[in-house]
Formats: structure tokens, sequence, C-alpha cells
């Protein structure tokens, strides 16, 4: 290969959310006329590592240079100067403005009346940018009127127009066909032959290899490695995305399993989830994995009546329910611990009691509350659980991560006639200890001969808690297998399906 | 971490009474009045003292319910309106002889109507409860110099009972009902599973949804109450001044709202308590008459009030974010969007 400029050089970057270092000293750069690919499992640090670049998240430590030049702090502004544009699925886009107008948007060009804007020549210059890519859009159609793909088109297009020289795409495809995505990687090889530099983000490694130039694997926030494509094989790619260090993996105990409790039978929604079929056993832990985006909240908040199905069944005991509303499917014996703590689950600015007992209130017959029935049951889920609070009247946002999400268990704990409890990426943003608290908390729950369904992200906490593994691949349950001998790779290779 | 044994029970929290808002406001209240008797010693004349806290009984009220709506994480900003509405009806009712028994009914049923027009239209439309009820505050007024024509309507001394009673000779009727709603609203906020639910939706909506309360009812509920309690002021509202007319009650919203907010209770719902509503009231009476002693001229104690409503305002932007920072939060908000 040439040498050629370097567009983008990332050195040593530390990026810390919280307790948690999502990327540990990555280096990263993108030559003139190269389209480099970042891959990596969920949570790898792809998009933050992206985010950075764009200027939309800060790193702790590190160096960022562009086109030679070394830049201390990056805003998206001094990003989009510089010429770095990040293309977004739908963002950015005015869908009430024409694909001219848009291109155009805040830089109108100018005619001889004040204040007027010049359309005809906009027209003109953009028909004269769309053609030059290669993209058969009308350029007087409404923005709003176009797909996903032509949206995305119209954004690269405004890039050119402000003449970027990088182009970030974080999982263009995710929403496309597959015309679409053909159309959209000849774009990519063109514009690569134009000397642009591209950042190209996607779980689809078979499109990664048929435009990358280079590859980088990210795991865990560290960098695998960066190849050029010649140098390695799809095989590889993925075994160096996961085979993690054992130490990650968690041990733990084996635990009889009983008789099915819980099944649904052809669960589907309309566009997000389609015929999922599966049971669960009494005693039983089934993992549910797959990519983000995939289906898998949507299908337990169907299952939690969270969401209305369209169709299928769900059977408790073998008798059928059909839950309506959350507190319906309390009531007949669901509990859910959603994946977004802060979002679905913190009361912010009420104390830990409060947090605790609102499922048993809600429970509980009665206009009034039992005030000291709730602080008994709060201190001994606090003692039980081992949460760590000064005194009742701590308000929740006061602990530490792990604690707050042993508050939000804890909560469910004492909904006592629970058949089944969901855990949404249970250990999301928990530190190592509470970790495996939440861990044995889930196996006594399963001893006691619960029924659990358990999304998660995180392939070890997948491997080593499940008893059965159901992967999740756009909208459907593709695979269900027993989780004997089962290895990362084998999992990773079923979730973006290669 | 710290060892716990397996049956102990949580311990309370040891807050320090002076980080607690109302204990400012009860500081602010008492420097005012030192202040104020000094300048003017009929200040802490009994009938002076007796006079604050007859006119503090309506805003009291309104305050109350304001509370839960505002912990809910709601508003109504037609307040005034619908008190218009409201003492202009039952005036007309007053005046036409019709008995008491229905005058109060109605007083209650319309008010908790127009609430409840407000609570649900927020609600199924999915608008900010703030618009809505700017929509029917002018409802409301329009409705009432329509049925009016714009007529003053005096009721000649009579349903004079409520407002004008003084038990003892001292103690006004309508305070105590005031401070009995206190107590109501104490109880409902502290004790009752709805009062949970109030702090519950308005902290976090979907979380609460979550845990199985239902927003519509809890919310409506919320209406519901402030509805019965500003049917329950405008009566001794219109007892007490003995005549209504559209726009009686206007600017009262405001006050009370004023009121929740430098009683601790932010805007973005969730927090809050009765404790420092109560105070927050206090404030504002003893202001008003303070302003009176003083003899500031009346046009001026408008402006008064109205810096004095923006000031609890920022003082409830910046406790609701306080050792955070407002602007760290956000930067950081508008860098990571």
């Amino acid at each position: 290969m040439a040498v050629r400029d370097r567009l983008v050089e990332l050195k040593n970057i530390v990026k810390v959310y919280g307790e948690h270092t999502v990327l540990k000293n990555v280096d990263f750069d993108l030559h003139e006329g190269e389209i480099h690919c970042l891959v990596g499992e969920n949570g790898a640090g792809k998009s933050t590592l992206i985010k950075i670049l764009s200027g939309a998240v800060s790193p702790e430590s590190g160096e960022i240079f562009i086109m030679g030049k070394r830049v201390k702090s990056l805003t998206p502004r001094l990003a989009i100067e510089l010429g770095i544009t990040t293309v977004y699925q739908d963002a950015e886009i005015v869908d009430s403005l024409t694909v001219a107008e848009n291109i155009f948007l805040g830089n109108e060009l100018k005619s001889k009346i004040p204040f007027k804007i010049d359309k005809q020549k906009q027209a003109q210059e953009t028909q004269k940018i769309l053609k030059r890519l290669g993209i058969d859009l009308d350029v007087n159609e409404i923005a709003g009127n176009l797909s996903t793909a032509g949206k995305q088109m119209i954004q690269i297009a405004k890039a050119l127009h402000r003449k970027a020289k990088v182009i970030i795409m974080d999982e263009p495809t995710s929403s496309l066909g597959l015309e679409e995505t053909r159309a959209l990687l000849t774009l990519l090889k063109n514009l690569k032959a134009e000397g642009l530099g591209i950042i190209y983000i996607s779980h689809y490694l078979n499109e990664v290899f048929q435009i990358a130039d280079r590859i980088t694997i990210l795991k865990d926030g560290e960098k695998m490695g960066t190849y050029l494509l010649e140098q390695i094989d799809l095989n590889t790619v993925v075994k160096k995305m996961v085979g993690r260090d054992t130490a990650l993996f968690f041990q733990r105990r084996p635990i009889p399993i009983g008789d099915v409790r819980f099944r649904v039978h052809n669960l589907g929604k309309e566009g997000l989830v389609e015929e999922v079929t599966f049971e669960v056993r009494s005693g039983e832990i089934f993992g549910i994995g797959g990519l983000v985006g995939s289906g898998r909240t949507e299908l337990v908040s169907l299952i939690y009546g969270a969401l209305r199905p369209d169709k299928g069944e769900i059977f408790i005991d073998g008798k059928r329910i059909a839950p309506k509303s959350p507190i319906d499917a309390m009531k007949k014996g669901i509990c859910f611990v959603s994946e977004d703590r802060k979002k679905y689950g913190m009361f912010l600015g009420r104390n830990i009691v409060e947090n605790l007992t609102s499922v048993k209130n809600k429970l509980s017959k009665g206009l009034l509350l039992k005030l000291n029935e709730e602080l008994r049951l709060s201190s001994q889920t606090v003692n039980r659980l081992s949460i760590a609070v000064s005194d009742r009247d701590q308000l929740i946002e006061e602990l530490s991560g792990g604690n707050q999400q042993k508050v939000i268990i804890g909560r469910w704990l004492l909904n006592s006639n629970a058949t089944l409890y969901i855990f949404d990426e249970p250990t999301k943003g928990v530190d190592i200890g509470a970790r495996e608290q939440i861990y044995q908390i889930m196996l006594e729950l399963a001893e006691s001969g619960k029924s659990i369904i358990m999304v998660s992200s995180d392939m070890p906490e997948l491997l080593s808690m499940s008893d059965r593994i159901g992967v999740m691949r756009n909208g459907r349950l593709t695979h269900v297998l027993e989780n004997n001998n089962l290895k990362e790779e084998d999992l990773v290779r079923l979730f973006i399906g290669v | 971490m710290e060892q716990k044994n397996s049956n102990q029970v949580l311990s309370k929290g040891k807050r320090p009474v002076y980080k607690n808002q109302w204990f400012f406001l009860l500081l602010a209240e008492v420097v005012l009045a030192v202040i104020t008797g000094t300048i003017n010693p009929r200040f802490f004349s009994i009938r002076n003292i007796t006079n604050i806290l007859e006119q503090i009984a309506v805003l009291g009220i309104l305050a109350s319910g304001m509370t839960m709506l505002i912990i809910s994480g709601e508003i109504d900003i037609s307040v005034g309106a619908n008190i218009g509405l409201v003492s202009c009806v039952i005036a007309m009712m007053i005046r036409n002889d019709i008995s008491y028994f229905w005058i109060i009914l109605v007083a209650l049923i319309l008010a908790a109507f127009n609430s409840l027009l407000v609570g649900s239209s927020s609600l199924v439309f999915k608008a900010p409860s703030f618009i809505t009820s700017l929509g029917f505050l002018s409802v409301f007024r329009g409705t009432a110099y329509a049925i009016t024509k714009g007529v003053f309507q005096t009721i000649y001394g009579k349903f004079e009972a409520l407002g004008l009673t003084r038990i003892w000779g001292i103690l006004p009727l309508g305070f105590l009902i005031g401070i009995s709603i206190y107590f109501l609203a104490h109880f409902i906020l502290k004790y009752s599973k709805l009062g949970r639910h109030f702090y519950a939706v308005g902290s976090n909506t979907a979380a609460a949804y979550l845990s199985g309360i239902s927003i519509f009812k809890t919310k409506l509920a919320a209406f519901l109450i402030n509805g019965l309690l500003v049917g329950l002021a405008s009566m001794i509202l219109l007892s007490r001044v003995g005549a209504a007319q559209p726009t009686t009650g206007s600017g009262l919203e405001l006050r009370a709202i004023g009121a929740v907010v430098i009683g601790g209770t932010p805007l973005s719902g969730g927090k809050g308590n009765i404790l420092g509503t109560f105070f927050g009231v206090l404030l504002m009476g003893i202001i008003s008459n303070t302003l009176n002693m003083l003899r500031v001229n009346p046009y001026f104690q408008e402006v008064v009030f109205g810096i004095f409503i923006v000031a609890s305002l920022a003082v409830s932007a910046f406790s609701a974010y306080s050792g955070r920072g407002i602007f760290k939060k956000f930067i950081k908000q508008s860098r990571e969007g």
C-alpha cells in the first residue's frame, strides 16, 4: 500500500464512565482513501471511540490528531469544521425540506434579492453532487418521503458539499434492505476513490469483508489489533472479538430443574418481534442473547405487558395469561427488572424505603401505607442483599451503581406470588462485587423454584449463568441452545448470522 | 462495607434542622416580623395577626392542592379562573336563595369538574398541563363573564358564616379550615398509598408504570383533590369578600405556585412536603401584610410579588440541581446530547 496522508490519529485514548473504563489506551488511525472498519461486540467501545472523534464525548486522557495537527478539546462543531462528519441513521435531516434544501441547510446560496435563497442554483449544484456520487434521487423531493437509505445518502452528499475529509458511519445498514445496502457500499467505494477516509462500524461482518481496507477489533474497551484485510479472515476476527479470560466467568452451582412453569407460544408484535416460542422450567435460568436491536428487550416487554402483543399466547403453569399492563403481569406472577435503572427503575429524590417497597405497596390491599411493615421489610431486604446504606432516609441516587441495582432487584423480591423473574441486563454498570451478589440472588431464586429469564449482552454472564440460551436475531428467536461446552465464538456467530 | 447483623432495623437519617427549606422560611418570617413590628408596633396586635391568618386561609387551601399536583409532576394555572367561575355561579345561586346544601355541592362538583377537565385533557392529549390549564383558564373566565354578563354579584351579607366566623372572637374559622386541610394533605402525602404514588409518578413516570402504578389514575386523583380544594377555597373567599366577579381569584394561582415552590417543592415534581408549603404561604401573608403596614404603594406590591415569585422559581431551579452544579450538568448534557 502506498504511503498516504494520515487524516486522523487517536493515541492512548482512555474513557471512563462512572466506575467503568470503556476505552483502555486505544490507538486508532485513518488514511486518505481508505475504509477502516471497527468491529466488536455490544459494549466493546466502538461507539464511544467514534463519539470521541466526532467531539460528542471527551476522553479522560489521550491525544487526538486531525490532519496531522493535535487538537486539544474537540467539540462537535470543531469536528465538522475540521472535516469530520458522522452520518446518523435519521438525525440531521429536516423532513419538511427538499433534498437540495437539506444539503444547503445553514449554508444557503443567496440570490441577488436580499434574504431570498437561490433555489434554482441550489438544485443545480445538488444535481451535480448527486451525479458525481451516482446517487439516483430527485433533488426536489421532500426529504420526509425518502427511505432511511435515501436520508443517509443526503447526509453523505451534504458532507461532501461541506468538503468533509472523513465520514463516520455507525451501523448504517442495520435497517436497510439488501438492495439499499449494496447501493450504500458502492457509494462508499466511490468516496474512497475520491480520496476520503471512511470509518465504518458494523455488526455485519460480511459487509465489513466486502469493503474494508483495514479492520480494527475492539474487545471490552481494549484494542485487539488492526489488520489489513489480506492479513485476516472472518474466523479470526470472531475469535478476537471474544475469547475472554476465565477469571471473568462466574462459577455457578448446579440447581435441579423442575417442570415447565412458563411458556410463550408464537408471541409477536409487528415490526419488533416475530413468532417467538419457548419455555422456562422451574429452577431454570433461560438466557437470551443477541445484538442490540435484535428485539430482546421488546420480547420481554411483551411478556411483562409493557408492550401489547399482536399475536401469540403466554402461559403460566399451563394457564393462559394475557398481561394487559405491568400491574396485570405483576399480579399474575411476573417480575421485571428493566435494563436501564435510571430511566425505568429508580425513583430519584426518594429514599431507599420508598424505592424498595413500591411493588409490595402496589400489591397489598388497603388505602393506607403500613409504615412499620415497610420499615421491617426494607431492613430485611437491605440485610439480605447486603446493600450498603447509611440510614433509611438516604436517597437512592446517593448509592453506588451496584447498590442501586440491588435496591431495584430487592423491590421485586417482595412480590411474594412471583413465578417468573425477568432480568434485563441485570449487572449493567455494576462493580464486580455487587455483580457476584446479584448472581447469588438469582441462584437463590432459582433454588426456591422460580423461573428466570435473563437478557444479557455480557457474554461471560450469559455463558456462566444460563442453563439454556436463546439467540435473538432481527426480532426472531433463531436458536435455543443447551449451555454445555458452548463457546463465546459460537454464540457470536449465531448473533451476527455468519 | 458496613457489616450488619441480620435483624437490624434501618436507623433514621440524621439531618440537621437547618438543612430544611422550611427552617429558612421560618427564619425569614421572624426577621420580617421583627423589622415590621419595630417600625409599626400594630403589626403584633391581635387584630392584625388574626387578619393575616384570615387572609392566608384561602391561599393555604389552594397551595395544599397545588403541592400535591406539583409533586405528581403536574401543574394547574387555571385555579384562579376556576375560583372566579365557581364564585360567580354560587353567588348567583345565593342571590336566588337556593339552599346552602346545593350551593356547597355545586361549588365542590363544579370546581372538581373543571380541574378534571384540565387534567384529563392533558393526560389524554399528552400535552403538558401547563398548556391545557392555560387554555382552560380562558374558558373558565370567559364562561364567568358570559353568565354574569360582567355584572358584579353582591350577596348582601348572606353566606358569611364560613368566611367571617371567629371562634372565641379571635380564631377565624377559615384559618381553622385551612389548617385542617394542611393536616389532610400531610396525611395523604405521608400515610396513604395515593400520596406515595404522587411522589412516584412525579419522580419517574416510566418506573412508576413498570412498578404497576397507573399514571392516569394517580394524576387524575391529584387533579380531583386540587379541584375539591378550589371549590372549598371559592366558598371561603366569597363568604369573606361578600361579592364575586369573573376576575375574582385571578393571580391567586401564581401566588399558590410561588408559595409551593418557595416551600421547597420543585416544579420538576417527585419531591417536597406540606410543611414547606405552610411556611411558604405564611411568608406570602407576612410580606403582603408588611407591605401594607409600611404603607407601600399597592401598585408596587404587585411588583414585589412578581419579583418574589420569579426569585422563588430561581431558588427552585438551583436547589433541584444542588450539589451537582446546574451549569456543569447542562454543559455535559449538551455535549453528550
